[in-house]
């Protein structure tokens, strides 16, 4: 089997796993009680206004002719526009979507360079002074409630010591002298790509806090799973024998076992890579940042049903594409794991 | 006599459980000499592989070393710093296991697993590494040997994966090789073919051999001396040839007699009664007497000695007078 097929196959299959999606939320954003006629044409209107809206929205044809007009729409990139905003989505996706991403990404390298030590060494050093203490962070992390935290660090490092910023994806001096160009979105590496150093460093600063939030989840996740297939692993055969071997104690843990361990960990961490995508709402307000969780919440307030298709397509993509990507890793990383 | 390679002596190692302290070993000593087979044989939970792990300091936890000495080339490894004695490891004495699938990590090449090895003990960079690496392999009779460091452990077959084991085992120089019932997983056949390896790496290379087994047999066609551990505890030691013809101690007799045998075709089974005394409670004096049918009052009381009853040939028995052990 070759690995291109392989991929070649899953993405054919991804197709239909997403007409399914669009297929099963269009239909329920058309039978939820709402108008979105009358949403389009804003407070208090006439019935004639209404009427005319009806007609341009094209509602008032049948629904399977409705959602042929979506889907070709859809085929050449058009998400549609917003009912509230009257903007197009595909618009405010390019804006939101690489804030979300950036932020998740930074969150989730956290969650890595964290969690996954901190589980390694718990599970090395078991029952001892540093288990009792990493496993302590681990509940606390994923106890703590997101807002509290969040609050929390603002209090400390910029109320306090004045070391962060508070919110945003950068300061306004840098909007107003040091403008960053957009190329990809990301502004770390849009900074990076165009050599601005300032707004880079501003950037940076920004993102801490909230990454940190939101990562501290995937952190007490990382840490729990990382110790528990770390216990696992430690007790194999093959690590006494590559202790018999003289091998140091660092190469066993960090590569000769962590490489039998990872998979598991992966996994939870990629799965909650994907609900942050949405689900780092909280995060996002607290921090002012302008993120898809933000964006797809007001839309559901508004009932506002293309934001919400829209998103929801997204988000149903990236699920695709990374659980494509986990079991590409996995047979990656066990060469006992075959493609069928 | 030549110089002991390995000189183990009244070593003690207990495991600390919650039901108690289990004494996993109650002072054992023997001598491994350069160029020899030594056998140590004894049954399920006898201490076999404690006595092996020990000799690498990788008694598992709650398991330690509590008493006695292991001397290598006169140095007691128990007071050498850990940096130094896991310098030897792998290097001068190198152990292999029983079930050799389950000792080579599975996500690894053999190339890579045997590069780490030998990059640890040998100044040496990848090429180098590899080439040695080759060469082990050939040098243990793997055919083909560049072709198999890049296969994964799950692609070799059992006995195969038993000498990439050996290879690894012998890629940095080692005089001492412990090996762990290393045939125990294998068809008969490719039993026979190990065994041989092994003795043909002796004779070779002068390698020493501790070779914990429980199998008889395997005793008999490779060791040049057997010690018979029971409960923890030497209670007969000697040239193979002594053990099999003039055996002493009433566990060994019992053990021997119940090898199944052709000629006994028809009757029951041999088989020695009671079982293994419990770890947490020894029982007083002789560790086999409540085992034994020759027990008197003397073996209640006092635990045996070993003592040399013939040229080589060591028994703790009162059967064979001698005063007691502490």
């Amino acid at each position: 089997m070759k690995v291109w097929e392989y991929i070649l196959r899953r993405l054919l299959l991804a197709v239909l796993v997403v007409f399914g999606v669009s297929v099963v939320t269009f239909f329920i954003a058309r039978v939820v009680p709402s108008d979105p006629a009358a949403l389009w044409v804003g407070p208090r209107p006439s019935p004639d206004q209404i009427a005319a809206a009806r007609v341009k929205l094209g509602l008032d044809r049948p629904l399977y002719i409705q959602y042929f007009y979506y889907l070709g729409n859809l085929l050449r990139g058009d998400l549609g526009v917003s009912i509230k905003t009257h903007q197009p989505i595909v618009q405010d996706l390019r804006a939101y979507l690489p804030a979300t991403l950036e932020l998740v990404l930074v969150g989730m390298a956290m969650a890595v360079f964290i969690g996954i030590p901190l589980g390694v060494l718990s599970a090395a050093r078991r029952n001892r002074l540093l288990d009792h203490f990493s496993r302590l962070i681990a509940v606390a992390a994923v106890s703590i409630p997101t807002f509290w935290l969040g609050l929390l660090l603002q209090l400390i490092f910029f109320g306090q010591l004045r070391w962060l910023p508070i919110g945003g994806r950068v300061s306004i001096e840098t909007t107003l002298y040091q403008p960053i160009q957009t190329v990809t979105g990301f502004y770390l590496v849009d900074t990076l790509i165009t050599r601005n150093w300032p707004a880079f460093w501003d950037a940076l600063t920004h993102i801490i806090l909230p990454a940190f939030t939101l990562a501290t989840y995937a952190i007490g996740l990382t840490i729990r799973m990382t110790r528990s297939t770390m216990v696992e692993v430690l007790q194999e055969k093959y690590i006494v024998a590559a202790r018999a071997a003289g091998l140091p104690e660092r190469t066993i843990l960090f590569r000769l076992a962590l490489k039998n361990a990872l998979v598991p960990t992966l996994t939870v961490l990629a799965l909650s890579f994907v609900y942050s995508l949405t689900g780092a709402i909280l995060v996002e307000v607290i921090f002012s940042w302008p993120g898809l969780g933000s964006y797809v919440t007001s839309a559901i307030i508004n009932v506002d049903f293309p934001v919400i298709i829209a998103v929801t397509l997204i988000v149903t993509v990236f699920y695709v594409l990374i659980n494509l990507v986990l079991d590409l890793v996995q047979v990656a990383l066990d060469p006992r794991v075959v493609l069928k | 006599m030549k110089e002991p390679l390995i000189s183990v002596r009244d070593l003690r190692v207990h495991f600390r459980t919650y039901a108690g302290v289990v004494h996993a070993l109650n002072g054992v000593s023997f001598d491994l000499y350069p160029g020899e087979i030594l056998g140590l044989v004894g049954e399920t939970g006898c201490g076999k592989s404690v006595t092996g792990l020990a000799l690498l300091g990788l008694v598992p936890p709650p398991g330690e070393v509590v008493g006695g000495e292991i001397r290598y080339r006169g140095q007691n490894l128990l007071s050498l710093p850990p940096a130094q004695w896991q310098a030897l490891r792998g290097g001068k004495i190198a152990m292999i296991f029983q079930d050799p699938a389950a000792a080579l990590n599975p996500v690894f090449t053999v190339g890579e697993q045997m590069e780490l090895v030998i990059r640890r003990h040998r100044r040496m960079g990848r090429d180098a590494a590899r080439r040695q690496a080759a060469e082990v392999l050939r040098s243990v009779g793997m055919p083909e040997p560049e072709r198999i460091l890049e296969t994964y452990p799950h692609e070799l077959s059992g006995g195969m994966q038993q000498r990439v084991m050996i290879a690894m085992a012998l890629s940095c120089g080692a005089e001492v090789l412990v090996a762990d019932e290393p045939t125990t997983a294998l068809d008969v056949t490719i039993q026979a073919q190990i065994l041989d390896l092994l003795v043909d790496l002796k004779r070779t290379r002068g390698l020493s051999i501790l070779l914990i087994t429980h199998n008889l047999g395997v005793v008999a066609e490779t060791c040049d001396r057997v010690a018979v551990l029971y409960a923890g505890f030497i209670v007969e030691m000697g040239p193979t040839g002594a053990i099999f013809q003039a055996v002493k101690h009433p566990y060994t007799q019992g053990l021997l007699a119940a090898i199944p045998r052709p000629s006994r075709r028809g009757n029951p089974l041999q088989a020695i009664p009671g079982t293994v005394p419990d770890g947490l409670q020894p029982p007083p004096g002789c560790l086999f007497h409540p085992r034994c049918p020759f027990a008197w009052d003397r073996c209640r009381q006092e635990r045996p000695a070993l003592l040399e009853v013939a040229d080589g040939h060591q028994v703790a028995c009162h059967l064979y007078g001698g005063e007691a052990a502490r």
